[in-house]
């Protein structure tokens, strides 16, 4: 047997099982997460979900590295000049959550030139030579007006807190809601703040705006602001509106202890930071030899009254409710794509 | 019509003028509540308060003084306090001693890199704090640990309708002015605002005064995270991010000559006041978030430019 017949008789062993050709295939790959800022809660979680999942798939040896870089500044022409760097250091593929869907397409473009897989995920890039795993962050917006139809039939006004301001996210998130209200005429948004998906700074939003405010019945939330929002609300001595949560787990346990207390009913929504693990086996699939959409689509993750101890038991005491991924997992999400 | 002049000449009037604007606005055309907004307004600005006069110290050092690292420094000193007290509340003055010390050593660092190895103030502060960022994100990678019961309801409580924050915010203005305008020590951070060479011609201890002040500065800015991450009833990695040009932003409204040499502190009041209304106002006309940048910027300026319209010489 040649050495060439051996190599193809592998690769046809290996096309027979899929787990064994990611060994055989992307074994001596090197895969680098590019992110953008780590200074919340979310970001760290994203980070010990890829250090943790990253960490085995390296001693199981499906690839050969897999290094995760943050830049100090969350700074589009910072990050670029990253991108650049891992092209020189000979990366394989780039794993991206951008700080700008558009300022780092010469980067990502020069990347793929090089023969570098890009898969941007959370902070999608718009080149189109890069794959996106993109939230439905519209419909997560949405499914929250909806939820308060379904437990307030009777409709009335809602509170809106928004994220960063000038950010796609926080864009496409309030413009959910604001479908959602459309669709459900009964609710009304009599005020509008930007929590910047920090708790403190939405604490002070909405003590701000509150005593301006006819009696609130809801309040919908980007994820990071809820607990901010209910203790600026218990301050000014109101009646607790549903105050749509986001995964965390201070809003999580702020939540048992209402619902403890006198039944406090409410919804939890947000995306999972383990969808960077997500990004990791796509990109690892795609340097397999995989056929990939280069549009993907990762659900949300949802937290309901039955199911919010089993999820607060399950988050991490600071963290966000997470979801890490498996190769099996991507390799289903491609699958469904298609 | 002579005192109607004379308080006009005072910078820190303008602030004063711009804040009950902006609150007054919000109650009459809002419709806010008068009790709930004066009361919301104290407590955020306690926070800016507390900040900007650390800020405002470093400021009057002259040009070029700044302290870039008064957000990481609240983090850290938040973050690490809340650990150690870990919802103990005997621990409370344990917590509060860590939280000085983390302001004393980020001080002294700032002051070590600005002095001994010559790096200008606004580098040397701006490096110190992705070290102690990123000390804080080591630390506890972002764990919310909730604050000790009596020190939370300390801090969200009001005492005879006024908040206890804004209290201990007065209490360290009342230090700060007694600092400024009664002790030598001011004179000496004024004079060498005023003119370095000529400070220490006369003989004053200009690096020891220097020093003192970058200290005073970060243990503020320590003590400010201390009590907002007990008001917010838990330490976030990102809670100081808003208070850097906060502190900058209160200073300069505030009257505060930012060539250095002449400050003071009623302006920080006014200023801080207004910062958080002004915010509200534009929030309670539901306004977009691009124009009300623009408004807040627009307004900025225009105080700004009342208070720089003040006679040379006058204080």
């Amino acid at each position: 047997m040649t050495f060439r017949k051996m190599l193809l008789a592998s690769v046809a062993i290996a096309c027979a099982a899929i787990p064994a050709s990611a060994l055989a295939d992307t074994s001596g790959k090197k895969i680098a997460l590019s992110n953008n800022y780590a200074g919340n809660s979310w970001r760290q979680a994203m980070l010990t979900s890829w250090e943790k999942v990253t960490g085995e798939a390296v001693k199981a040896g499906v690839v050969a590295a897999a290094d995760a870089f943050t830049t100090a500044e969350n700074q589009a022409t910072e990050q670029a000049a990253q991108i650049q760097n891992m092209i020189l250091q000979g990366y394989d593929a780039i794993v991206l959550n951008a700080a700008s869907p558009t300022a780092l397409n010469g980067a990502v473009k020069e990347a793929c030139d090089a023969g570098i897989t890009v898969v941007s995920f959370d902070g999608i890039v718009t080149e189109p030579c890069a794959w996106r795993i993109a939230v439905d962050f519209k419909e997560m917006g949405r499914s929250q007006v909806e939820y308060l139809s379904k437990k307030l039939p009777n409709g009335g006004n809602l509170l809106e807190i928004r994220g960063l301001a000038g950010v796609f996210v926080d864009d496409e998130i309030s413009a959910g809601i604001h479908e959602g209200v459309k669709q459900f005429p009964q609710f009304k948004i009599v005020g509008s703040v930007h929590g910047d998906w920090a708790q403190d700074v939405a604490q002070k939003a909405v003590a701000g705006v509150l005593p301006s405010l006819p009696e609130v019945i809801g309040v919908v939330t980007q994820g990071g602001d809820g607990y901010g929002a209910a203790q600026a609300i218990a301050a000014a001595k109101r009646p607790m509106p549903v105050i749509v949560m986001g995964n965390r787990e201070d809003e999580l346990k702020w939540w048992k202890e209402q619902k403890d207390a006198n039944g406090y009913e409410t919804m939890s929504v947000s995306i999972a930071p383990g969808v960077s693990t997500l990004a990791f086996w796509v990109a690892q699939q795609i340097l397999d030899g995989k056929e990939v959409k280069k549009d993907l689509v990762v659900p949300f993750l949802r937290i309901d009254q039955d199911n919010l101890e089993q999820n607060l038991a399950n988050t991490q005491a600071g963290g966000v409710a997470n979801v890490e991924y498996t190769q099996a997992d991507a390799i289903k999400v491609i699958e469904s794509a298609k | 019509m002579r005192l109607l002049d004379r308080i006009s000449r005072r910078p820190w009037i303008w602030s004063w003028f711009a804040a009950f604007l902006a609150w007054f606005a919000t109650i009459v055309t809002g419709g806010a509540s008068t009790l709930g907004l004066s009361q919301a307004a104290l407590t955020f600005a306690a926070f800016s308060i507390i900040v900007g006069i650390g800020q405002m110290f470093v400021i009057t050092l002259g040009p070029g003084n700044i302290d870039l690292s008064v957000p990481s420094t609240m983090t850290l000193a938040g973050t690490v306090a809340l650990k150690l007290m870990d919802v103990d509340n005997a621990m409370i003055l344990p917590g509060l001693m860590i939280a000085v010390l983390i302001g004393i050593a980020v001080g002294v660092f700032n002051y070590a890199l600005i002095k001994a190895l010559r790096i200008p103030p606004i580098i040397a502060t701006l490096s110190m704090s992705f070290i102690i960022q990123s000390a804080a994100i080591w630390t506890n990678r972002g764990l919310r640990i909730k604050p000790p019961s009596v020190l939370a309801d300390f801090t969200t409580a009001t005492t005879l309708g006024v908040p206890n924050v804004s209290l201990v915010a007065l209490v360290i203005s009342v230090c700060a002015w007694f600092l400024l305008e009664k002790t030598i020590y001011g004179r000496w951070i004024s004079a060498i605002g005023q003119s370095m060479p000529a400070a220490r011609m006369a003989g004053i201890p200009v690096d020891g005064t220097r020093f003192v002040t970058y200290l005073f500065c970060a243990v503020l800015a320590a003590l400010a995270g201390y009590l907002l991450a007990c008001f917010s009833g838990g330490a976030a990695l990102n809670m100081g991010t808003e208070y850097l040009l906060m502190s900058i932003a209160v200073v300069v409204l505030g009257g505060t000559a930012v060539a250095g040499g002449d400050s003071n502190v009623p302006g920080i009041w006014g200023a801080s006041l207004f910062m958080f209304l002004v915010v509200s106002m534009l929030n309670t006309y539901g306004l977009g978030a691009g124009i009300r940048l623009i408004m807040t910027g627009l307004i900025i300026i225009s105080v700004i430019m009342l208070a720089g319209g003040r006679q040379p010489g006058a204080r």
